[in-house]
């Protein structure tokens, strides 16, 4: 693909009609949707571009030392502290994760793909302001959205059925489920107990062939890995060959941008960025579409403060790396009778969403699904690391028996919630570290709200039940206590119609810089329950058409 | 999802000598050397890294974090091997510290007889010592090359035959048709 012969070579010099930043779930659409509209665009990625019969199954590359991700901390430089009065300090592994590469963190994610509900979208309007926090309404409903959606499980291929609590749909799911896991089967025997309902988890993973892509051959490596046989519904497998094949696309990766630069009408003209081998470079632009997520976004447009834009580039509000949520997660484990191998397969095959919705009875703000999976049990190191019950010793003949017999039997609960809006959890610059291409390191400032950790706490309990009502041999679970870091990066440049509190507007145009739009996680205004990449693709189908449509009009 | 403790827990586990030093076995330096750890596997002899006691000494910790018991341990996993080939390359840096940890490990087992070998206890008196000390960096450093070299792919250098993916009913890689387990398998038509 990289090597296609259709692929053009723009000059820098000249402007082409987009420059996008970032090649991931966002940024991948947009190339693809504005290239066939027939406008010129030079895609700017930082990471490599990796082909997919690249992808290993290797456990200490990929899993451990990072691979996808870029390598471990000390390559990026991130830091991490709770509060602002706190001095942020570097671990090893980045707080904020995402992988770099073309195709974004898509390739490498486990492809659980919810779409928002209609209550999302009004939930500030339905219950009520939240003292101390930024909760709002987006700007657009879910009936604005819904058709794009649908274009996702479409277009990116997305297998399913519908549940029983789904927000109305156009469409059908293009496919149907892939198969049910043992580790669905026990969830379905303990909700049905419980009197809750456990349905098919939608997933961004092809169950039959789908677009020329072919099916899943349930190895069993999603989360984390790069899927070898295009299955997986990543913008590399999905979205990057048509719009390679319009012949007006041109992908550079490796390639670091450091500065979108202005000109005097207070446009965005130029994009700086540094080259495989270091040496800097611009590309002119008619427009820039910044796709780089919530994290790399935010930095981005404070790297790119002038005198013009003192406080770093669209941020007149002050909302830009402000907002930031995760989504809150809890985790509980059960370990039963007989092998579930839960390896095999792609992790989630059901999931539990009765109490999506926010509940005043329960006391605090707050909604979540919980799904059934193997988690760490899909790889042996993993496993061993991080899955092993708390009461076996960590090394020696006890530790080889139970690793031994909890391997293939072994599920995990996880829930995902809301995360509330707060102005204290926020992506920042570090004052003093920087990455290897000397820009100043992401920095990040985050612990839940009260709230957000009561909503996992309370799923962890629900959790815990339907593990019993499954007939778990043996339970335990992780303690549920505040992030430290996380990979969903929300809500830091979220969309609004007031330019004092928002960053971009309905249709992702930055309210400062008028040829500046920023679609990615950090549009979103509210968390959703988790799984947010499926409404990140939808806004980027949404914002694309939109955007073509004004440049049409010639309103970039 | 990727809940936030799972890396944190595997890292913050570590314990290691030099942070995340010890983590970073790049995959080129490995694989550059998984054909002669192949082979020193065959040969049962010669290693790139470590002299004949070091990798004794190492060996029988491994043998005691991974014990051969009814089943395969790290000793039949070739686990020393995976140890003796991750020191090349860029684990070099990292190398001296490991073996002054080794040797900080060794000169702790009894001041009385400064040279007392761990490999010379028994099973019971070296999971004392190995008790004593764990927490330490030199500890956990070994415990996680144990596990890595146990389970990661045998191009790493240990994993001799996949014995320990049999050993817990991994597969390992391949393509499956459902039903996968017991439980699915119950609900086929």
């Amino acid at each position: 693909m990289s090597e296609s012969n259709t692929m053009p070579s723009f000059k820098e010099t000249e402007p082409v009609d987009f420059v996008i930043i970032g090649a991931g779930s966002a940024g991948g659409i947009m190339a693809r949707e504005l290239s066939g509209a027939g406008f010129n665009i030079v895609v700017l990625e930082q990471g490599p571009y990796r082909q997919q019969h690249e992808f290993s199954h290797d456990e200490l590359s990929v899993a451990i030392n990072n691979e996808l991700l870029g390598g471990m901390n000390d390559v990026h430089g991130q830091t991490f502290r709770h509060y602002e009065h706190e001095e942020a300090q570097q671990p090893a592994v980045q707080p904020v994760r995402y992988a770099r590469g073309v195709g974004g963190s898509s390739v490498h994610f486990t492809a659980n793909f919810w779409r928002l509900r209609p209550s999302d979208f009004k939930e500030r309007s339905l219950l009520g302001p939240i003292e101390g926090t930024n909760f709002a309404d987006w700007p657009i409903s879910y009936e604005e959205l819904e058709p794009y959606y649908a274009k996702v499980e479409w277009e990116i291929g997305v297998s399913g059925a519908p549940g029983p609590f789904d927000a109305p749909r156009s469409k059908p799911f293009p496919m149907p489920p892939l198969p049910i896991k043992s580790s669905g089967v026990l969830m379905e025997k303990g909700a049905e107990k419980l009197g809750l309902h456990a349905q098919v988890e939608p997933l961004a993973i092809l169950s039959r062939a789908h677009n020329g892509r072919p099916p899943c051959i349930n190895c069993g490596y999603c989360m984390y890995y790069g899927c070898e046989v295009g299955a997986k519904s990543s913008t590399l497998a999905a979205m990057v060959p048509l719009a390679e094949a319009t012949g007006r696309c041109e992908i550079r990766a490796e390639s670091v941008v450091i500065r979108i630069e202005t000109n005097d009408q207070g446009k965005a003209d130029r994009v700086v960025y540094l080259d495989a081998s270091g040496t800097e470079r611009a590309q002119a632009a008619r427009s820039v579409l910044l796709c780089a997520n919530g994290a790399e976004t935010s930095r981005l447009l404070f790297m790119s403060a002038s005198s013009r834009h003192p406080d770093g580039l669209a941020n007149s509000s002050g909302f830009v790396g402000r907002n930031l949520m995760h989504n809150a997660h809890s985790l509980g484990y059960g370990v039963f009778e007989h092998p579930l191998n839960d390896y095999k397969g792609p992790q989630v095959s059901r999931i539990i969403h009765d109490f999506y919705e926010s509940d005043t009875a329960r006391g605090f703000y707050g909604g979540g699904g919980i799904d059934a999976r193997p988690l760490f049990s899909a790889t042996p190191i993993l496993h061993a690391l991080n899955a092993m019950p708390p009461d076996v010793a960590r090394w020696g003949s006890e530790w080889k028996d139970a690793i031994s017999y909890n391997f293939t039997r072994q599920l995990a609960l996880v829930a995902s919630t809301t995360s509330l809006p707060l102005d204290r959890n926020n992506i920042t610059l570090d004052p003093q570290s920087k990455d290897i291409w000397g820009r100043p390191a992401i920095r990040e400032t985050y612990h839940d709200h009260p709230d957000d950790l009561a909503i996992a706490a309370f799923l962890q309990d629900v959790s815990m039940q339907v593990l019993d009502a499954a007939g778990a041999e043996k339970v335990w679970r992780m303690p549920v206590e505040a992030s430290t870091g996380g990979e969903h990066l929300l809500g830091t440049c979220r969309m609004g119609d007031d330019p004092s509190t928002s960053v971009v507007d309905r249709y992702h145009r930055s309210h400062d810089v008028p040829n500046l739009f920023i679609c990615d996680g950090s549009s979103m205004v509210t968390s959703g329950r988790g799984q947010p990449t499926m409404t990140i693709m939808a806004l980027a189908f949404r914002a694309a058409e939109h955007i073509a449509a004004a440049a049409r009009r010639g309103e970039v | 999802m990727n809940p936030d403790w799972s890396r944190r827990r595997f890292i913050g586990s570590g314990g290691t000598l030099s942070g995340a030093a010890w983590l970073k076995l790049t995959t080129p330096g490995l694989v550059a050397a998984a054909a002669s750890a192949c082979d020193a596997m065959e040969s049962a002899s010669a290693f790139v890294n470590l002299s004949e006691a070091q990798a004794r000494e190492l060996s029988a910790i491994s043998a005691r974090l991974i014990p051969t018991t009814s089943t395969p341990g790290a000793i039949e996993a070739g686990v020393i091997h995976f140890i003796d080939q991750s020191l090349a390359g860029e684990m070099a840096a990292e190398r001296a510290a490991a073996f002054q940890g080794l040797s900080e490990f060794l000169s702790g087992l009894n001041p009385e007889q400064p040279n007392r070998l761990f490999s010379e206890l028994d099973a019971a008196d070296q999971d004392a010592y190995l008790k004593d000390r764990e927490g330490t960096d030199f500890f956990e450093f070994m415990r996680l090359m144990t596990i890595y070299g146990f389970f990661a792919m045998s191009s790493h250098g240990g994993n001799r035959d996949h014995l320990s993916w049999t050993l817990i009913g991994f597969e390992g890689h391949g393509a499956w048709t459902p039903p996968f387990g017991h439980y699915d398998s119950e609900t086929e038509v």
